[in-house]
């Protein structure tokens, strides 16, 4: 499919000192054959020597349809557009935020603008947390919890520092955000290149296998903390009922909705239907089939604030068609 | 267009072509018109001399060339790329380095030539920096986020540039550096000036052209384009804009009270393909237009009649220019083809 032709996007978040820089000076150095492009915010700080890296200012911009939630990053549009151009081609492109930033404008110029959209893929979201000083950052940064809500991928780095029963509370603070993620313990940043970068980490079939597990039905939060959720239907969706029921979903709660992803099996149709938002800016394509005799079981993942379960259950299920 | 034997009929008779290897950034003929030059993907710049003789291949930056303008006198051009410097290139091939930014890439270049002093410009991120003809600085301009386009007005006199919430001008000459500040919401991708200098207008992310005329603070919006405008500019003598984002070439009048309230004309279009690049004629009322297919076009814009003067298949159209006095027309595209039309009579 024309999907594997798009150059993969790697955004790599986490707030300072948390050991970004480490895990890119990592990745850059590790031979592994492959050509990134590397689009930073405070060169200096990167010790290894790449032609293709860009100095960039992160400049956001609300985009001009009255959503205030619709923010983008400008100067992403340029550099994409500006890498293409290039004849030395390359495999990827990792884009590092600073450390106070919030991931979804960056997450929605992947969405937004269609030159981007022609050319690359938003292929992972990494948050990497420092596990001895995450629960100060929750408690004094709204930026800290919502990097981890927008996180595909979690590095839990320094778990040298803290005990086992230390590490076991950060990572169930940080389940309790964002259930789906794929957590990696490490130490100096030391994860395997290769299960970080190209994740296709939208495909939910390999997200969900990671789920410990779903909450009880009567868990309604209704509070400020973020929260996920993720539902399963067994019949096959109804594209039309789908898309009017996330269409209003998306329009009336999409300021809470930092993400919702989902994999879908449309009546009729042998292809995967991959859905992804963020905020209110929704995006989707077929992925592929369905593997032979895989139970084609539509799954969605809600990541946000003030979820109210069944109501999503309800609405999620009575897309599924007659 | 069914009429026509050969889509291709004026570049296979009038046309020197190259397969150049790399994306045509951008083409310009120097400000005598001996010359056409384009910038690539690969940090070359390519001239290619009058005739059909041999293209010099000019080693300009290291990297991705971003930007081409004609030099402010001569057969010169300067260059901005993705290695951070802002270059000066000759017809005989010799490149020289003006400045260098470091890692901060020059995205837009730009001049003017004036009988008594020409003038060169570059945008580095917030910065725009303007020369003097023969590349010594004399002041920078610092805006409030990324310029993304940056233009002088016909009589040299201002500098507008494009940035996010509106564009701001400049009278280059002047000592204050205050600009006169043009706001409206959003991001400005790119930008125009017309001919009497009284309106400027960008291109918009969000698929749309704002305008302001300066002597009224008139605003106008042009909306409607199913993608996003790259190319725009005025006919010689300030009664259309032409621009690309569209499956035609969009004209809004600006003249009989338009562009408000008037609806654009709409040229060459009916193939449902995206319209890249426009080049208005440098004295007549017509423009050139490339699409996302390779076909390349002249239309007539008071008579509606389109001259077809490349067919599609060799790239999506990512660059057009004029020589001076509108005999020649270069043409580049996004492959790296490229080629250079002689219009004038035979």
């Amino acid at each position: 499919m024309a999907d594997t032709d798009l150059i993969p996007v790697t955004v790599l978040t986490g707030y300072l000192g948390a050991g970004k820089t480490t895990l890119l000076n990592r990745i850059l150095s590790e031979q592994h054959g492959k050509k990134y492009a590397v689009v930073i915010n405070e060169f200096g700080e990167l010790g290894v020597d790449n032609d293709l890296v860009v100095d960039t200012d992160e400049e956001v911009f609300e985009m001009n349809n009255g959503c205030i939630c619709c923010t983008v990053r400008g100067d992403l549009i340029r550099i994409v557009g500006g890498l293409m151009k290039r004849r030395d081609k390359f495999d990827g492109i990792i884009i590092e935020t600073t450390g106070l930033a919030n991931p979804a404008p960056v997450a929605q110029t992947f969405f937004v603008d269609d030159t981007v959209r022609a050319k690359t893929r938003l292929d992972a979201i990494i948050t990497v947390v420092d596990a001895k000083h995450l629960p100060q950052r929750l408690a004094d940064s709204h930026e800290a919890e919502d990097q981890i809500a927008f996180a595909d991928v979690i590095v839990l780095n320094k778990t040298d520092l803290v005990t086992p029963e230390e590490l076991a509370a950060v990572e169930a603070q940080i389940r309790k955000i964002n259930q789906f993620a794929h957590i990696h313990h490490a130490q100096k940043a030391n994860v395997p290149i290769a299960e970080l970068l190209n994740q296709g980490a939208f495909d939910l079939n390999r997200v969900l296998a990671h789920t410990p597990g779903f909450l009880t039905e009567d868990d309604h939060e209704h509070n400020d903390d973020i929260a996920s959720m993720s539902f399963e239907a067994e019949n096959p969706i109804d594209p039309e009922r789908f898309n009017a029921w996330i269409g209003a979903l998306l329009a009336e709660k999409g300021q809470d909705l930092l993400r919702t992803k989902g994999i879908l099996s449309y009546a009729g149709d042998d292809r995967r239907f991959a859905f992804q938002a963020v905020h209110m800016i929704a995006d989707g394509d077929f992925i592929g089939p369905w593997k032979e005799g895989e139970p084609r079981t539509s799954r969605i993942v809600f990541i946000g604030r003030n979820l109210n379960r069944p109501q999503l259950r309800r609405g999620f299920e009575s897309c599924q068609a007659a | 267009m069914s009429e026509i034997v050969s889509a291709d009929q004026i570049l296979d008779t009038r046309g020197v072509r190259r397969d150049l290897g790399a994306f045509v950034v951008g083409a310009a003929f120097d400000r005598t018109g001996f010359a056409c030059a384009f910038a690539l993907g690969d940090g070359t710049v390519r001239i290619a001399p009058p005739g059909d003789g041999e293209w010099a291949s000019v080693a300009a930056h290291d990297g991705a060339a971003l930007s081409l303008a004609a030099g402010a006198v001569g057969r010169a051009w300067v260059s901005g790329g993705d290695d951070g410097r802002f270059m000066a290139i000759a017809a005989d091939g010799t490149a020289t380095e003006i400045t260098a930014f470091g890692m901060k890439w020059v995205e837009k270049v730009a001049s003017h030539a004036d009988a008594k002093a020409g003038r060169l410009a570059c945008a580095v991120g917030k910065l725009v920096h303007v020369f003097d003809a023969g590349g010594k600085k004399l002041k920078t301009l610092e805006h409030p986020s990324s310029v993304t386009g940056l233009v002088f007005d016909a009589k040299g006199k201002r500098i507008a540039a494009s940035h996010y919430n509106g564009a701001s001008v400049w009278f280059v000459a002047s000592s204050s550096d205050t600009p006169r500040k043009l706001e409206w919401k959003g991001s400005h991708t790119g930008i125009a000036i017309s001919p009497d200098g009284d309106c400027i207008v960008t291109a918009m992310q969000e698929n749309a052209l704002h305008g302001w005329r300066l002597s009224d603070s008139q605003h106008m919006r042009m909306t409607g384009y199913p993608s996003k405008t790259d190319a725009l500019g005025f006919t010689k003598n300030g009664k259309w804009l032409a621009s690309s984002g569209a499956d035609c070439v969009v004209l809004w009048p600006f003249f009989g009270g338009g562009p408000m309230g008037k609806p654009p004309t709409e040229l060459a279009g009916g193939d449902g393909v995206t319209c890249t690049f426009v080049a208005c004629h440098p004295q007549h009322d017509a423009v050139a237009a490339g699409f996302a297919d390779g076909l390349v076009v002249m239309a007539d814009i008071n008579s509606a009649r389109i001259l077809p003067v490349m067919g599609p298949g060799r790239g999506s159209v990512s660059a057009l220019a004029w020589s001076p006095d509108g005999t020649h027309l270069a043409v580049g595209t996004e492959t790296g083809f490229a080629a250079v039309v002689d219009f004038s009579k035979r």
